[in-house]
This record gives C-alpha cells, sequence and structure tokens, in this order.
C-alpha cells in the first residue's frame, strides 16, 4: 500500500505554490527532456532506500545496541554483527561453513526433489480420479495435519540418524504442500478450456499434457515454493537434533561449544540461504507463469 | 435452398435425455428432456443459424455435432457416416473464446495442427507457424502472432478462436453464441468478417445464436427451436441474395420481414420458458431450474 501513496503525493506537491525544495515545473532550468528522467531516479532512489530501510536500521540495532545498550553480561550471548562477520569470515577461510552448507543443501535438495517429483504425480491421479480422491483424502488430511517434526523421533528410530531418515522427513515436509496444490490446480481448470481441447480431437494423455498440466503450473508453483520454504525449516531442525554435519549442527554445536559468534553466523547462513532459495522459486515460478495477468503474480 | 443428394450434415430424430442428481427437493432425481425427435439436413456451403429460448437445448445440439456427447436416440450424420466422437473434420467456436491463456496467438492457432493430420503425416514446426501466420491474417490478425490472450481484446481473442478452428480446415464450423459477449460494434464487423471467410473458404457453418437479427443476417435458414423439450418448430428460409455490406441489409423491408417472422415464432416459446422458469442447461446436465415434480406449483 505504501506504492500509491509515494507516486500519489509528487502531483500533489507540484499543483500548490512551492512549498517544500521539491523541483516544481518551471522554477528549475532543466532541459524539458532531462528533468523527468532525474525525476524518475530520485523517485527510484528513494524508494530503494525505503525499502532496505528497515533492514539497515535491524543491522545497525544489532551492531550498535550491544556495544552501547546492553550490559556486558548480554554482550556475550548477542555479539556485536561485526565479530559475527568476523567469525563468518573465519568460517568460510577454514572451509567449515561451506561443508556445512553442502551437507544441509544436499539433504534439503534430495528430499526436496523426491517431495516435487512423487507429490505432482500423486496430486494429478487423485485430481482426475474421484474415487482414489475419495479414498485417500481422509488418510492425507491426518498426515498433512501433523505437525512433520511431531514424526522426526519416529523416522530417527526407523530410520536411524543418518541420511536417509533427514532425507525423507523433508521430503515428508515439502509433500503435502505440492500434493495439495496440484490437486488444487487441476481441479480449477477451466471445464471450457477441457471441451475446446477434447473438441480438437486431444486424447486423454495428450489432454493431460496439453491443456491440465500447463494451466496448473502457477498453481502448482505456488505450493513448490511453499514446499522450499519449509524443507529448509524442517532440515535445519532435524540437523539440530542428530547429525555430525550441516547448518542446524552447526548452530547446536556451536552454542554447546560456548563459541556465540560462530552460533551467530550459523543463524546468518541459515536466513540467507531461505531468501536465497525464495528467491529463486519466485523467479521460476514467474518464468513458467508469464501468461498469467497481473494478479498474484507479484508474490514475492 | 438446393439440397444436395447426401446432405453434409443429417440429424436424424435426435433425442437427449440427462438424468438430473438427486436433489432435496426431488430425492429421487428426475431426467430431463433437452431435444426431443429433431430432424434436419445440412447441405454442404450451407450457412445454417439457429435460434430458442433459452434452455432449449442449443448448446446440446452443438455437443452432438461435435461428437462430444452422444445422442440417446436418433443418429447424427457427418456425409452419411455416423459420428461417434470429436474428429478433425469439425471446429467448434465457443462464446468465452476458449483460448489457452498459456499460449500466444499464434500458438493457439496452431493448437488443432499438433497431432497427425487427416494424412496421418505431422506438420513441422515451421509449417505450424506458417499455417498459423496464414489464418490470423485471414481473420485480420496480422502482426499479433506473439500476443497472448490477456492482452487481446474481446472481438481480436474471438478472432484467434475462429483461426484456430479454420487452420486445420475442417468443413464444418460449429459455432455457439460466438458474438454474444462482444459490444454491437464489433459484433456487426465480425458479422461481416465471418460471411466474408464462408464465401471464401466455402465451409459449411452452423451457428447457435440468441439475436434474431443476426439469425436472419447471417443464415441461408433459420432453423427455431421450441421451449423444452427442444423440438424443431420451424425453419425459415432468409433468401435475401448477398450481403456485401454495400447496403444497409438490415433495414430492407424484406429483411425486416423475415426478422418478423422469426420474432412471432420465438415469442410465444420465450414466453412458454420464462412461465416454466428455463434456465441454461449446465454442460453435467443439469439446469439450475429444474424442480420438476412442483413445478407447477411453484409457478402459481
Amino acid at each position: 500500500m505504501s506504492a500509491p501513496t509515494l507516486t500519489t503525493d509528487t502531483p500533489l506537491t507540484t499543483q500548490g505554490p512551492a512549498t517544500s525544495g521539491r523541483p516544481v515545473p518551471g522554477s528549475i532550468p532543466v532541459p524539458a527532456t532531462g528533468r523527468p528522467r532525474v525525476l524518475r531516479w530520485i523517485r527510484s532512489g528513494a524508494r530503494a532506500l525505503w525499502g532496505a530501510g528497515a533492514v539497515v536500521l535491524f543491522l545497525l540495532l544489532w551492531e550498535l545496541g550491544p556495544l552501547y545498550l546492553a550490559p556486558a553480561s548480554t554482550r556475550v550471548f548477542l555479539p556485536p554483527l561485526h565479530e559475527v562477520l568476523a567469525a563468518l569470515g573465519t568460517l568460510v577461510a577454514k572451509g567449515q561453513l561451506q561443508n556445512h552448507l553442502a551437507a544441509s543443501l544436499t539433504r534439503s535438495a534430495s528430499g526436496f526433489g523426491i517431495a516435487v517429483v512423487s507429490a505432482v504425480i500423486m496430486g494429478l491421479l487423485v485430481a482426475w480420479y474421484g474415487a482414489l480422491d475419495r479414498f485417500l483424502n481422509p488418510l492425507l488430511e491426518v498426515f498433512r495435519n501433523t505437525a512433520a517434526l511431531a514424526l522426526l523421533p519416529v523416522f530417527t528410530l526407523l530410520l536411524g540418524i543418518g541420511e536417509t531418515s533427514k532425507i525423507s522427513i523433508v521430503a515428508y515436509a515439502a509433500f503435502f504442500p505440492v500434493l495439495l496444490n496440484t490437486i488444487a490446480g487441476v481441479r480449477t481448470v477451466d471445464p471450457l478450456l477441457i471441451r475446446a481441447a477434447r473438441s480438437l480431437g486431444l486424447s486423454n494423455v495428450g489432454l493431460f499434457q496439453k491443456v491440465i498440466l500447463p494451466s496448473a503450473v502457477p498453481t502448482i508453483f505456488t505450493g513448490i515454493r511453499m514446499a522450499g520454504t519449509s524443507s529448509i525449516l524442517v532440515l535445519i531442525a532435524a540437523e539440530m537434533v542428530g547429525a555430525k554435519a550441516g547448518l542446524g549442527y552447526l548452530i547446536v554445536n556451536a552454542q554447546s561449544s560456548f563459541l556465540i559468534p560462530d552460533m551467530y553466523a550459523g543463524i546468518l547462513t541459515v536466513a540467507l540461504l531461505g531468501l536465497a532459495v525464495n528467491y529463486l522459486l519466485v523467479g521460476v515460478e514467474r518464468r513458467f507463469s508469464r501468461w498469467r495477468t497481473g494478479v498474484g503474480s507479484g508474490t514475492a | 435452398m438446393t439440397q444436395s443428394p447426401t446432405p453434409k450434415i443429417s440429424l436424424h430424430t435426435i433425442g437427449k435425455t440427462f438424468t438430473v442428481r438427486p436433489t432435496k427437493d426431488a430425492p429421487l432425481g428426475s431426467t430431463l428432456t433437452a431435444l426431443d425427435g429433431i430432424t434436419l439436413d445440412v447441405a454442404a456451403g450451407e450457412f445454417l443459424t439457429l435460434v430458442g429460448p433459452s434452455g432449449s437445448g442449443k448448446t446440446t445440439l452443438l455437443d452432438l455435432l461435435a461428437g462430444l456427447t452422444r445422442p440417446d436416440t436418433g443418429k447424427v450424420l457427418v456425409d452419411g457416416k455416423e459420428v461417434t466422437g470429436p474428429g478433425k473434420d469439425r471446429a467448434v467456436v465457443f462464446q468465452q473464446y476458449a483460448l489457452f491463456p498459456w499460449r500466444t496467438a499464434a500458438a493457439n492457432v496452431s493448437f488443432g495442427l499438433e497431432g497427425p493430420g487427416p494424412d496421418g503425416k505431422r506438420l513441422s514446426r515451421r509449417e505450424r507457424a506458417e499455417r498459423a501466420r496464414t489464418y490470423l491474417d485471414l481473420v485480420g490478425l496480422g502482426g499479433f502472432e506473439d500476443r497472448y490472450p490477456h492482452e487481446l481484446s474481446g472481438g481480436m481473442k474471438q478472432r484467434v478462436a475462429i483461426a484456430r478452428s479454420l487452420a486445420y480446415e475442417p468443413d464444418i464450423l460449429l459455432m455457439d453464441e460466438p458474438f454474444a459477449a462482444l459490444d454491437a460494434q464489433t459484433r456487426e464487423q465480425l458479422q461481416d468478417e465471418l460471411l466474408r471467410i464462408w464465401r471464401t473458404t466455402g465451409k459449411t457453418i452452423i451457428f447457435i445464436t440468441h439475436g434474431i437479427e443476426e439469425a436472419v443476417y447471417l443464415g441461408q435458414r433459420v432453423a427455431v427451436l421450441s421451449s423444452r423439450p427442444g423440438r424443431l418448430k420451424e425453419i425459415v428460409p432468409i433468401d435475401l441474395g448477398e450481403r456485401t455490406g454495400e447496403r444497409d441489409i438490415r433495414s430492407d423491408p424484406a429483411f425486416v420481414e423475415r426478422r418478423h417472422k422469426v420474432w412471432s415464432l420465438l415469442h410465444d416459446e420465450v414466453l412458454k420458458a420464462q412461465q416454466a422458469g428455463h434456465a441454461k442447461i449446465l454442460p453435467d446436465g443439469t439446469a439450475p431450474d429444474q424442480t420438476p415434480q412442483t413445478l407447477s406449483g411453484k409457478a402459481a
């Protein structure tokens, strides 16, 4: 909602007599073609600054708060930003961070990949065959509403503390958002498009490939994006409980070894990883739903 | 119109009944007779328009011709052969355009060209693009090949839909109120273009419409359906010669006389349909107005 107010205040100030330092038409000798461009630069610059403002303020608070506001005892548990960045640098230099990151990425990517492929296939089947849906839906509802982490002990007991249990729980957590969105996407295909495709003589397979899947892709991608977020979430938690490597392990291990800056470095990496994954998936989603009209494409 | 010995399309005592889902008012369910005993021949290259009140089964009749549903009684023959399913000898143009929103105009037009053709050969990508361009040119949309449907106006979308139907070169064009959603000016323009395309391509066209004037203007014959159950009430020949768009044929006394004839035929049926509260029959065979047991009681 902040964007419209930013754009409407310009004409308001230019209408009235020059009350502020803003460029008023005619008052500043700028070439006629240059003025709008300069204005646009200023406006987009101001908007970028405003958009980054909250993050910058937060980082400043993190840097200065522990130094000047907090008592010395707290400073140990909440080191200022530069100490955390220094710890991060050391971890990178020693290659530790890369190892943990690689371990986490491998697990989440495998689990996520398994989940996406199986959930899309199952979603298509469930949405297409009503009987299958009626049969499976109650069970799926039960599983969907069981928090993935509540099942972590079960996974660990059955599959051990190795990679299998972690990949499985990531796959489990990522499975349901993709499944539900695939079902929703197939269900909401415009029946008219199906009639049109049928009148063009398409077989069931062709119908799936050329009408149902493309039309469901945007909805499926919304599910994939949600799955990406939750796969990282669940993975970090799983690594905190029992692992020998990974970002979750790094965080917990640093805490218990009293390497507090290292712990924060791990948390910061997790945050950045989550952001990167989300932006990547948003980008892919946009690439595949270019044909959709503006509504809903700006989700970030 | 002169009837050729073997008509292009031949309907023999067509009847279609839908089973209505049980509802609270009618717990046992009921049946809905959409069409009853329709017999009609259409000559090759003829332009036949079809009018009837809401719920008289016009769209059902078109679905039967397209092969999207099968009749319960009677036979639909095309070129003397019974219609058993959709085929590339017939094309349907829908009121709501039914364009695939993830495909550009050109990709929409080439949709029907992607499978094996009537001779079993597949067209190459370049041939398909070439054909799409030809037909977009024919409907006056040259230069709009790369636009997505949401970037086109209603009239342009319907032009794309018509081009898509023509592109795989069917003999028969089935049109279900194709211009109903357009504004009056665009509609008149497209009517003239349709006549031009009909003259240049020599297709057999069956055109469903609500508009009496449209029916009389476009058709060589106007078939009037009765209110539900749809029966063929009368066929009005429209012998007005060529519509070249040069003169205002709509105010010609002969045109007005034909228009009035169709209007009076339709008027009683529309009144009957209104009193019975008939609404459009939905694709699943139900009609929102359907309360068979208490119909007379509700109307009073």
